[in-house]
Order: C-alpha cells, then sequence, then structure tokens
C-alpha cells in the first residue's frame, strides 16, 4: 500500500471529522441566546445573577470563543459529545445503546445486497439488450424511483397488516418482558426492515454492476477469449466477472451513506430501536447534542467504509497499488 | 419504439404535474388548511379522497402538495447543477493547484454524510421551503462538480479549445463559449436525476416532520396518515394517494434521466426499455 495515499486519506478523514465538529459548534453559537438563557431556562430565570455567572464559569462559557472551541473540539476526540436534552445521559452512551441494532439490520441488508446487486448485475450486462437484462433493468429503476419510506409502509401493510406474516414493528414480541430476548425473535421482527434496506441498496449495486459490465464486455481480451474457444461461462468467470467487478470497491462509500439515510426511514416505521429512529425522535424533540453525536457516528460510519475499501482494493486487483494514479 | 413511448409518456407526468402545480388554485375544490366538513369521512363527491383527522379535503392537499415538490426538486437541481457545473468547468480548466484544492475540498466534504447534516441544518434554521431547497441543492452538489470535471479534463486538451486559445481568447471566453457547451448535455441529465432525487429527498423531510407549516406538502401527509392510524383503520384513501404521486413523479424523472444519459453515452446504449 503506499504511505502517501494512506496519510491522505488519514488526513481527509481527520479534516472530514473536524469540520463535522465545527458546523455543530458555529450552530450552538449561532442560536439566537446563549447556551443557559436558551436549554437551563429555569437557572437562567429563577437563580440569582451570580449563580449564572457562576454557571458560565464553571462551564467555560465566559472564556474566548476561540478557547471555547479548541476546548469543544478536543472533548469531540477524546469522545465527550455532551449530554442529551431527552435522555439526562451522555450523547455516546445513547449512540451506543443503539448503534448494535441499527448494525443487526445494517449488515445483513448490505452484504446481501451487494451480493445480489453484483450477481444480478453481472448476468443483466451479459446478457445485455435480452428480455431477461430488460426485464431486471426496468424492475431496478422501478424499485429505484419508489421512495425507502414509502416502500417501507407498503410492505408493512402488505406482509404484516394484510398478510399477517411478520410482526408490525418493534424488535421483540411482549413475551420478551418475562423470557427475556430470543435471538430468532428478534430476527422474526428483523426480516421486513432488512428486506426493505436490501431493495433500497440492491438498485445502486445493480446499476453499477451491469454498466461495468457492459465496459467489460467491449474489451478486446473478452474478443481474444472468445476466440480462443473458450465456453462462454467460463469467459464470464474468468475474464470479465473478476475485471468488472473492480469499481465495486469504491460503491462501497456512497452506499455507506445511503444506507444511513435508508435506516433512519425504516427503523422509524418499523420501531426498530437503532440509531435512525433515535435520529427521528432527536429531531422531534430538537436534541441538539444527541443529533450532533448522530451526526459524528454517522461521520465515524463513512471513514471506516472508505478505509475499508482502501484496504480491500489491493486484495481485489493486485495489479493496481492503490494511490497509482492510473 | 419502446423507448420513445416510454420518453413521451415521462415528459407528459413531468408537464402534467407542472400544469396541475400552476393550476392548483382552480383545481383544488377547498384550500388545503381548511376545515371542510366531518373527520376522517371516507371519499364522496364532495371529498374525492374524503378528509383526514383534522377534516381537511385530501384532494385539495394532494393539488396543491405538488408546488411543494416540484419546488423542491427543480429549484434544489437548478442550484446544485449551477454549483457543480461552474465549479467543475474551473478546476478541470485550469488544473493545478485549483484543481487539487477543489478536489481535496470533495474528498472532505463527500466524507460527511449529506443527510443527517441537511437535518440538523434544516432542523436550526426555522425550516422555510426554499430555505430547504437551497441547503439540498448546495450540499447535493458535491457529485455534479466530479462528473462535470471529469468531462471538461478531457475537452480542455481538445483542439478547438487549443486553437481558440492560440488566437487571442481569454479563458473566460473559452470556458463560457467552448468548454460549457460541450458539459450541458451531462449538466442536463444530472439536473433530471438530480430533480428526482431532491423530490424524494425533499418529501422525505416532510416524513420526518422538517417542514414548512405553511406549506402542504406530501410527506407531511403521509407522516399524519400513518402515525394517526390511517393504516390500523384501513384508510387507504389517505396513506396512499400521496406516495402513489411522488413514486410517480419519481419514476418519470427516473426514466427521463436514463433515456438522456443513454442517448448522450452510446457506450451504455443498450437500454430499450
Amino acid at each position: 500500500m503506499n504511505g502517501i495515499y494512506l496519510l491522505k486519506r488519514l488526513i481527509t478523514s481527520f479534516a472530514a471529522f473536524c469540520i463535522a465538529v465545527t458546523i455543530m459548534f458555529a450552530l450552538l453559537r449561532l442560536m439566537p441566546g446563549d447556551y443557559i438563557t436558551m436549554y437551563l431556562e429555569a437557572i437562567y430565570r429563577y437563580a440569582p445573577p451570580d449563580v449564572v455567572e457562576a454557571f458560565n464559569h464553571v462551564y467555560g462559557l465566559d472564556r474566548p470563543i476561540l478557547e471555547q472551541y479548541v476546548i469543544y473540539l478536543l472533548d469531540a476526540f477524546r469522545g465527550n459529545w455532551g449530554y442529551s436534552f431527552i435522555y439526562k445521559v451522555p450523547v455516546l452512551t445513547v449512540i451506543g445503546e443503539r448503534l448494535v441494532w441499527t448494525l443487526i439490520l445494517l449488515l445483513p441488508a448490505t452484504i446481501l445486497a451487494t451480493l445480489a446487486g453484483i450477481g444480478i448485475g453481472a448476468y443483466s450486462g451479459w446478457r445485455r439488450g435480452s428480455k431477461t437484462d430488460i426485464a431486471l433493468l426496468n424492475s431496478m429503476i422501478i424499485i429505484r424511483a419508489i421512495p425507502s419510506y414509502w416502500l417501507a409502509l407498503m410492505i408493512l401493510i402488505i406482509f404484516a397488516y394484510y398478510l399477517n406474516l411478520f410482526p408490525l414493528g418493534g424488535y421483540v414480541d411482549t413475551g420478551a418482558l418475562t423470557t427475556g430476548i430470543d435471538p430468532l425473535d428478534v430476527a422474526n421482527h428483523a426480516v421486513l426492515p432488512v428486506l426493505t434496506l436490501f431493495l433500497f441498496s440492491v438498485t445502486g449495486t445493480y446499476y453499477l454492476m451491469r454498466s461495468s459490465m457492459l465496459m467489460t464486455a467491449g474489451e478486446d481480451y473478452i474478443t481474444t477469449a472468445r476466440a480462443k474457444g473458450l465456453d462462454e461461462l467460463m469467459i464470464l468467470r474468468k475474464h470479465a466477472l473478476k475485471n468488472a467487478m473492480l469499481p465495486m470497491v469504491t460503491l462501497i462509500t456512497f452506499e455507506c451513506a445511503g444506507m444511513i439515510t435508508g435506516s433512519i426511514f425504516v427503523e422509524t416505521i418499523f420501531s426498530w430501536p437503532g440509531l435512525g429512529m433515535l435520529t427521528y425522535k432527536a429531531l422531534a424533540v430538537r436534541d441538539l447534542p444527541l443529533l450532533q453525536g448522530i451526526l459524528l457516528i454517522d461521520t465515524l460510519f463513512v471513514i471506516a467504509a472508505n478505509i475499508a475499501a482502501d484496504l480491500i482494493y489491493p486484495l481485489v486487483d493486485p495489479r493496481v497499488q492503490v494511490g497509482d494514479d492510473a | 419504439m419502446h423507448k420513445k413511448i416510454v420518453l413521451a409518456a415521462s415528459l407528459g407526468i413531468v408537464f402534467a404535474y407542472c400544469a396541475v402545480a400552476l393550476l392548483a388554485p382552480v383545481i383544488a375544490p377547498y384550500d388545503p388548511h381548511a376545515i371542510t366538513g366531518a373527520p376522517l369521512s371516507p371519499p364522496d363527491r364532495d371529498h374525492l379522497l374524503g378528509t383526514n383527522d383534522l377534516a381537511q379535503d385530501i384532494f385539495s392537499g394532494l393539488i396543491w402538495g405538488t408546488r411543494a415538490t416540484l419546488l423542491l426538486g427543480f429549484v434544489g437541481a437548478a442550484i446544485a447543477v449551477t454549483v457543480g457545473t461552474a465549479a467543475g468547468i474551473v478546476s478541470g480548466y485550469y488544473g493545478g493547484l485549483i484543481d487539487e484544492a477543489v478536489m481535496r475540498l470533495l474528498d472532505v466534504a463527500m466524507t460527511i454524510p449529506i443527510f443527517p447534516l441537511l437535518l440538523i441544518l434544516t432542523t436550526f434554521f426555522r425550516p422555510g421551503i426554499y430555505l430547504i431547497a437551497v441547503l439540498m441543492g448546495l450540499l447535493g452538489s458535491f457529485q455534479g462538480v466530479r462528473l462535470i470535471r471529469s468531462q471538461v479534463l478531457s475537452l480542455a486538451v481538445a483542439d478547438f479549445v487549443v486553437g481558440t486559445r492560440a488566437l487571442g481568447a481569454g479563458d473566460g471566453y473559452i470556458m463560457a463559449r467552448h468548454i460549457l457547451p460541450g458539459v450541458l448535455p451531462l449538466a442536463g441529465v444530472k439536473f433530471v436525476t438530480s430533480a428526482q432525487h431532491f423530490m424524494l429527498i425533499g418529501i422525505g423531510l416532510g416524513f420526518l416532520g422538517i417542514t414548512d407549516p405553511s406549506v402542504v406538502d406530501w410527506g407531511q401527509m403521509i407522516n399524519r396518515a400513518s402515525q394517526n392510524g390511517a393504516m390500523i383503520l384501513g384508510l387507504w384513501w389517505w396513506l396512499i394517494p400521496p406516495g402513489l404521486a411522488v413514486t410517480l413523479i419519481s419514476l418519470a424523472l427516473a426514466w427521463l434521466g436514463y433515456a438522456c444519459e443513454d442517448e448522450i453515452n452510446p457506450r451504455l446504449r443498450v437500454m430499450r426499455v
């Protein structure tokens, strides 16, 4: 791996995190009134002025703005992301509890969508122009055009309400109160949200894989392979698929940000207790510290995905050293 | 043949939506905010799609909601494409340090997930519909910069550009008269796909409760219906129409985008829809 490239990536990630923190800092300062008048109204209104002053002093709110900014930034790196207004506990604690639940949905959905998208996309691109290809392409365009929140609602209505195959929402049955959480029960509740996220995500992978396959199928080495007399399946497996899959690694970044967006809607609709529903709740009561924490954790998500893609790339394509201009 | 039908149908849908948006006061039988009868009444002659829990006419809301949807989509897309094209042309044409700086900035900006950031910004500023459209446009312009820039890179060294420069043309002139026309088709496709994307996002914001209270939008309608038991009570006329309306315009724009992309990118030309 190219050291300079990795360094660049680290600097970019670092800068992105700092900017996310800076935006939040700026927003909090831009608010009408200061922290204490806005959020600790009771103290501001009823406490004597010297108590207010003492409060501001203890929390560093009377220091120069630049100093406050540096403290804020350092705290963000230390994991001190402030206290949630509604939960009255550190933001990171609230997020930590919810993160697992989001991952329970996101991991299977992403893995399944990536595999299916690559498989179907490769097939579609290889058999371009065929009836199957056209049918697949059109279904994917249609699925992609349906808003995720609407898709989630329709899936909920059809599979849970009318067909009664799966629970209407939540993550466990009420029986869990006495028997404890049963993994099978959780899985049963996760089916519909995972299905929605899968449909939401598979189209992007499919479309990119299909275009990539279209490009690859026109390459000279495919013609050469055919001239050698290899059978089609062999060409597809040994020559086309491997090359067409390369651009897929970079997709992970976009996919990751998209999945975060999707999970906000899907979790809200299925009452799944993850980060997405937490976002919805925090929005409803304007819990800014919590929203800030969610933005930061989402940024870290994307950074992690980027670095993972960088590490995977040389494994998939031994020719390319990441960071080469080629 | 089929492709032409789909293209015509998509264009037809888009124009129909525009017409409905323009003629909303004429078409809609009621003020979408007004109380017009009994709450939760089923569809009948007076209320084509019944009324919601506040006794507002759902059909009128649907008609007026077209305005918000188109506005969010098209204003957002116009801003995103303008910013993206301008930045892409400058970055790709000058190259060197400017290009490097723009690219590094983009790397950083694209690491921050846009949707959560949009949620925070719109929550923080009192959400007005124009503000939402502008914020979406600005945050959504990053991808366009890359797209346009890659096209400009090859145009900037093309013979006709080098020739024009040899004739003594200035940078501004070359960018406006020779580079811009070259990237316009690409920018056009980007406009259509961005408009679709921003409509979905804008209505999604409404669904999450971030809305301009003075505007009727479909996201808010879907949210209200799903939060107030439309599903359990089987009130399909309340829950289904707004979602169907978004899906239809989104689908039309998606098809339009694919058809245009197919037209300008011959390597992908296999789409016979």
